[in-house]
């Protein structure tokens, strides 16, 4: 598939939830990339790159490792420079890390301060962010609740078992009030059932909040269940562009652990998928 | 009857005891100018605590050591810091270190005497020049060893390098620092004796050597066995505040 033609068809994707956009303009969409390349030494990691994300939109990223999932997550940031194109969001070439972007890395316990309170963690953000001193406990305990951690405020990261971790390093990125909400593999390192109640707090925090997401996973089945689309990137592109294909995923929201997965969509979408991916990896 | 843990936690000292007590009882009635009985050097422990000669001396000693340790210590630090989080000036600094730091800092002792002449300021100089090695190289290597994932976490909430450095680097290099720290403390103070011993004419190193001179064994052995038990406290009390500063998260 060619990558003009993966553009189009996701710019047919409807946005997701109540059709409620936030920002001014719905119609531009929040982040453009435009025929992106990057090449480490003298490797071509990243090639002809190009996608939209509307606002709100849920994007999941597949793919084999050493495709550059997580290189464009720092595309994104613009910790990473790109070789060749534009990352573009709102239509500006992006330049440097800013406060509403978030990431959520999956290195939980190494993404922590150790020596601040779980509280403290959280305040972190809002330090970043200029928030007043007397304004920080309230909003501290608001994303605590949120994230089910308002009676571990005081404990110390390394007290909290891994899913806890994950949450609190969630509220931590939830307190920058992101427009872009940048997740690398945030579940992989959990167990099954942890994985399973983080994914559907995790969608019902971003949808509340109206965050537009990307989502990288090694996990099919994880980026059907919560992506609105789900990209998939190749490993050592070539002359081909890195975008392979790419999933529109018509699934009702919210979503639910038993019946999306069992949905006849789901089950066509994750034969697709497979079926498309063991051809090509 | 003594309890099993009891027996335990005194286990240790039976040795060192059976020793004290065999040398008491081969130097009992025995005259040298080395050695002289436990008893006779407790003795002048007790002596020299009660006329206050022991304490002004310790006090001089643990001045010279403590404000030594303050300045190279301090300015150790400092480059450590710099050095860690700049790569440039780390290289550029890099021979220099390496020339400087094996040098013998009591070799340093008679220049710094024809410069600074005897007193506190020779001795200042010479514990401050040794202490300022070992902390500009282990917080420079702490530095180096915060966690790379924080430094991440830092560029994306986009802090300023004096934020990065307050909120994230210092705090996560502290424990290291802490030990680089109470290394130190034990460097200056055996630096300070000796400094006293060589050339400088106070504190308990000269103390020592005036006992020596004086033929006085017990007065000599009494220091030694003092400087051991001043070293010791220092070094327990230290670990005791890591323990307790750094017991909660401490970065592996």
């Amino acid at each position: 598939m060619k990558t003009g033609a993966a553009t189009s068809r996701m710019q047919l994707v409807q946005s997701m939830g109540d059709g409620i956009t936030p920002g001014a303009k719905p119609a531009l969409p929040l982040i453009v990339f435009d025929k992106v390349a990057l090449d480490f030494g003298a490797r071509r990691v990243i090639n002809a790159l190009s996608f939209e994300m509307k606002r709100g939109e849920f994007v999941c990223v597949v793919g084999p490792s050493g495709c550059g999932k997580t290189t464009l997550l720092r595309l994104l940031t613009g910790l990473v420079k790109p070789s060749g194109g534009e990352v573009r969001r709102d239509g500006h070439p992006v330049a440097g890390p800013a406060r509403d972007v978030a990431i959520v890395f999956q290195d939980y316990a190494k993404a922590l301060l150790p020596w601040r309170t779980v509280a403290g963690n959280v305040s972190l953000a809002l330090e970043a962010a200029r928030i007043p001193k007397s304004e920080r406990p309230a909003r501290i305990a608001a994303l605590l609740q949120k994230v089910g951690l308002a009676a571990h405020a005081d404990k110390f990261p390394t007290q909290l078992s891994g899913g806890m971790q994950q949450r609190l390093q969630i509220a931590r990125c939830l307190a920058q009030e992101p427009a872009l909400l940048l997740m690398d593999e945030p579940f992989g390192a959990l167990d099954a059932m942890t994985r399973q109640s983080l994914q559907d707090e995790m969608l019902q925090l971003v949808r509340e909040a109206g965050t537009t997401v990307l989502f990288i996973t090694h996990d099919l089945e994880e980026a059907i269940y919560l992506g609105d689309t789900v990209l998939a990137l190749r490993a050592n592109p070539g002359e081909e562009s890195s975008l392979a294909r790419s999933f529109e995923v018509k699934l009702p929201r919210p979503r639910n652990q038993l019946t999306t997965r069992e949905d006849a969509e789901f089950l066509r979408l994750r034969r697709l998928a497979f079926d498309y991916l063991q051809e090509h990896h | 009857m003594a309890s099993p843990v009891l027996l335990q936690r005194w286990r240790g000292c039976v040795v060192p005891l059976l020793l004290l007590a065999a040398a008491e009882w081969c130097l009992h009635g025995v005259q040298s100018d080395a050695l002289a009985p436990p008893t006779r050097v407790l003795a002048s422990l007790w002596e020299g605590l009660r006329d206050g000669t022991l304490l002004g001396a310790s006090a001089q000693t643990l001045l010279a050591a403590v404000g030594g340790l303050a300045i190279g210590g301090g300015l150790g630090l400092l480059m450590g810091l710099w050095l860690g989080l700049a790569r440039h000036a780390a290289a550029a600094a890099a021979l220099s270190v390496e020339l400087l730091r094996p040098l013998p800092s009591m070799a340093l002792a008679p220049i710094a005497l024809l410069v600074f002449g005897f007193g506190y300021r020779l001795e200042l100089f010479v514990v401050a020049f040794t202490c300022f090695f070992p902390m500009l190289l282990l917080t420079q290597a702490a530095v180096r060893s915060v966690e790379p994932r924080l430094l991440e976490v830092a560029q994306v909430l986009a802090l300023s390098v004096g934020e990065r450095a307050a909120k994230i680097v210092l705090p996560a290099a502290l424990p290291r620092v802490f030990v680089a720290f109470r290394l130190s403390v034990g460097i200056a103070l055996v630096v300070a004796v000796t400094t006293e011993i060589a050339t400088n004419p106070q504190g308990l190193g000269y103390a020592l050597i005036a006992a020596q001179q004086a033929l006085a064994p017990e007065r000599m052995l009494a220091l030694l066995v003092w400087v051991g038990l001043l070293g010791w406290g220092l070094s327990a009390g230290l670990l005791a505040l890591e323990r307790r500063w750094f017991r909660q998260g401490a970065p592996a």
